[in-house]
């Protein structure tokens, strides 16, 4: 509960440091703005579930182990923004104070007990996620990837709006406790199963899951590479957190009725996600593909809803969060320094010799490769590893059959990008990175290794 | 409370449907068919008047026009809450006093910030 008044109050005090006339203090106070706000966060560790605001949210170990992860990926992710000096039309002040104001959309969505806050926090999250997307005011790729993102994000929201209608309609509760007691009378009315499709169709397209996915590769392009970075964490971490709290606190009396629908989708995504994955050129392209399969992954956790899909959802989230800032963090010098014609270079192509190059950001690229991929040793590998674990205790084995199938897909397109910047000879200009900037990456890379090895340290901890 | 809605229980709702889209329809048949028609060219012209039509109706506007008009909207609003404040001052007490105080530096603040941006100059 801290963060959120504390973001939402140092949001403010960002934005009006702008106005100073030096912009190199933006970036060191947003930093230590986050870090104020994990303090904050873990001031409650360990003291069971409160309840704030008149039951509007509720704070327990859970809850504070995803606001983490979110905060932790921000953290990062403005760390490597280096203080957008490289661009002249940009408005660092306003960027970071709109990813602060977008982080208390998170945490809303992660702790909510009301329905009423689930909307509010995912329209904080995704109103500033419209407008990151379209920083980049002179590209025409990313104004057209706000638009895309805007107006199909806005349908969703009213489709979710209208789920919630459904819901109270049924239930005459907005709290997840209230329905749930609804569904515990039995005999549910139909317009239960209706809101809860409708709610389900909002939340999978914000986590852009099959067949609600078709905005995620152009927005994912045409957004400036640090922000894809940031929906592709922090929102994906919010939004399977605020489905497993939506799914698991109010909906388990009817499981039998939503976990087929769910399955459905699941296979989709996986199928979707992989499979065009491969045939793409972009690096950048792929990642969104990759980021749609992944969700596909975590819809596993969901579908299986066993008491062990807390753990593979938070696990599966700091796994999947720390590779893909990773991996965005190589693209983004790279794509600067490779530059053609004025416009970052984002092909595979981009990456061909880059291990002779620099050997470092080659390193990186294949531990947060590798750990997407899932294999052994990355935290990646434990991810799945608990995921399937949750989908092989429920017993759905067909699903775990074409997940396991689709991550061997999975492997191709991720080896590719290795393969280019081991084994395959490239120009040999120099790409500098900025030191605070390797310290990032190392640390990312560190905890992916870590994580890999001892799964136990982060699984202990909730 | 009565908490037992029947599906006949909205029955008037219905009927005030289907009597506003009636309403609609019938207006629109009705004037058609009763008023005089004169087609012409000049008569499919935009109307203007009376002067002759110059130019693309699409020229560009500047931007702060939208942005002064979305601002005139957001604050606008805003004080929408003061009313159910104000109507229950006594009642919420001094609470209810500092939630607002808060709430109208929050939006202070961000009027300041309009300010300090510079949106409000109309000369450059």
């Amino acid at each position: 509960m801290y963060p959120i008044i504390l973001l939402s109050f140092l949001g403010i005090v960002v934005l009006f440091l702008g106005f100073a006339k030096s912009k190199a203090i933006l970036l060191p106070a947003t930093l230590l703005f986050l870090a104020v706000a994990l303090v904050g966060n873990f001031v409650e560790w360990n003291q069971g579930t409160i309840i704030y605001f008149y039951n509007m949210l509720a704070v327990n170990n859970l809850t504070l182990a995803f606001n983490g992860i979110v905060l932790v990926s921000a953290f990062m992710i403005v760390a490597m923004t280096r203080g957008f000096q490289d661009d002249d039309e940009a408005q660092p002040a306003e960027y970071y104070a709109i990813m602060l104001f977008s982080l208390v959309g998170a945490f809303m969505m992660i702790g909510f007990e009301n329905l009423i806050m689930l909307f509010l926090g995912l329209e904080i999250l995704s109103v500033a996620m419209y407008v990151l997307t379209g920083s980049d005011k002179r590209n025409l790729r990313s104004n057209e990837a706000a638009l895309k993102y805007f107006l199909m994000g806005a349908f969703a929201t009213g489709i979710l709006l209208f789920g919630i209608a459904l819901l109270y309609g049924a239930t005459g509760s907005f709290t997840l406790t209230g329905i749930q007691a609804y569904i515990g009378q039995g005999n549910p009315s139909y317009l239960l199963y209706g809101g809860l499709l409708l709610v389900l169709i909002g939340m999978l397209f914000k986590v852009s899951a099959a067949p609600f996915h078709f905005w995620t590769p152009d927005v994912y392009e045409g957004a400036p590479t640090i922000f894809t970075a940031f929906m592709a964490t922090i929102v994906k971490t919010a939004g399977f957190a605020a489905l497993f709290r939506l799914l698991s606190h109010s909906f388990t009396g009817i499981y039998d009725y939503w976990w087929i629908t769910l399955a459905v989708i699941t296979v989709l995504t996986l199928l979707v996600g992989n499979i065009i994955a491969v045939y793409q050129d972009s690096f950048k392209r792929m990642l969104a593909y990759s980021s749609i399969s992944h969700a596909g992954y975590l819809l596993i956790a969901l579908t299986a809803m066993t008491p062990q899909t807390e753990n593979s959802i938070l696990f599966y989230s700091m796994a999947y969060s720390v590779a893909t800032i990773c991996a965005f963090g190589v693209l983004i010098p790279l794509a600067r320094e490779k530059a053609m014609t004025g416009k970052p270079r984002e092909t595979y192509e981009a990456f061909n010799g880059l291990a002779r190059n620099n050997p470092l950001l080659a390193f990186v690229l294949t531990v947060s490769m590798l750990s997407l991929a899932g294999i052994p040793l990355t935290a990646g590998f434990w991810g799945k590893f608990f995921v399937f674990g949750s989908a092989a205790e429920r017993g759905i084995i067909w699903l775990l059959v074409v997940a396991i199938l689709m991550s061997a897909v999975g492997i191709y397109y991720y080896f590719r990008v290795i393969m280019a910047a081991y084994m395959k000879e490239g120009d040999t200009a120099e790409i500098r990175v900025a030191p605070f900037y390797k310290i990032v990456l190392v640390t990312a890379t560190i905890i992916t290794l870590l994580f890999g090895i001892a799964p136990g340290l982060f699984t202990g901890l909730v | 409370m009565n908490t037992n809605y029947l599906p006949s229980g909205f029955l008037p709702i219905v009927v005030q449907f289907v009597l506003a889209l009636g309403f609609i329809v019938v207006t629109m048949i009705v004037t058609h068919n009763i008023g005089p028609s004169r087609k012409g060219k000049v008569k499919d012209d935009p109307f203007e008047c009376g002067i002759e039509v110059v130019g693309d109706a699409r020229t560009p506007i500047s931007v702060k026009y939208f942005l002064v008009a979305i601002l005139f909207v957001l604050f606008d609003v805003e004080v929408i809450f003061m009313y159910p404040w104000a109507v229950n001052f006594k009642k919420l007490g001094m609470f209810g006093f500092v939630e607002m105080v808060l709430f109208m530096s929050l939006l202070l603040a961000g009027f300041y910030y309009i300010i300090r941006k510079g949106v409000l100059k109309w000369e450059e």
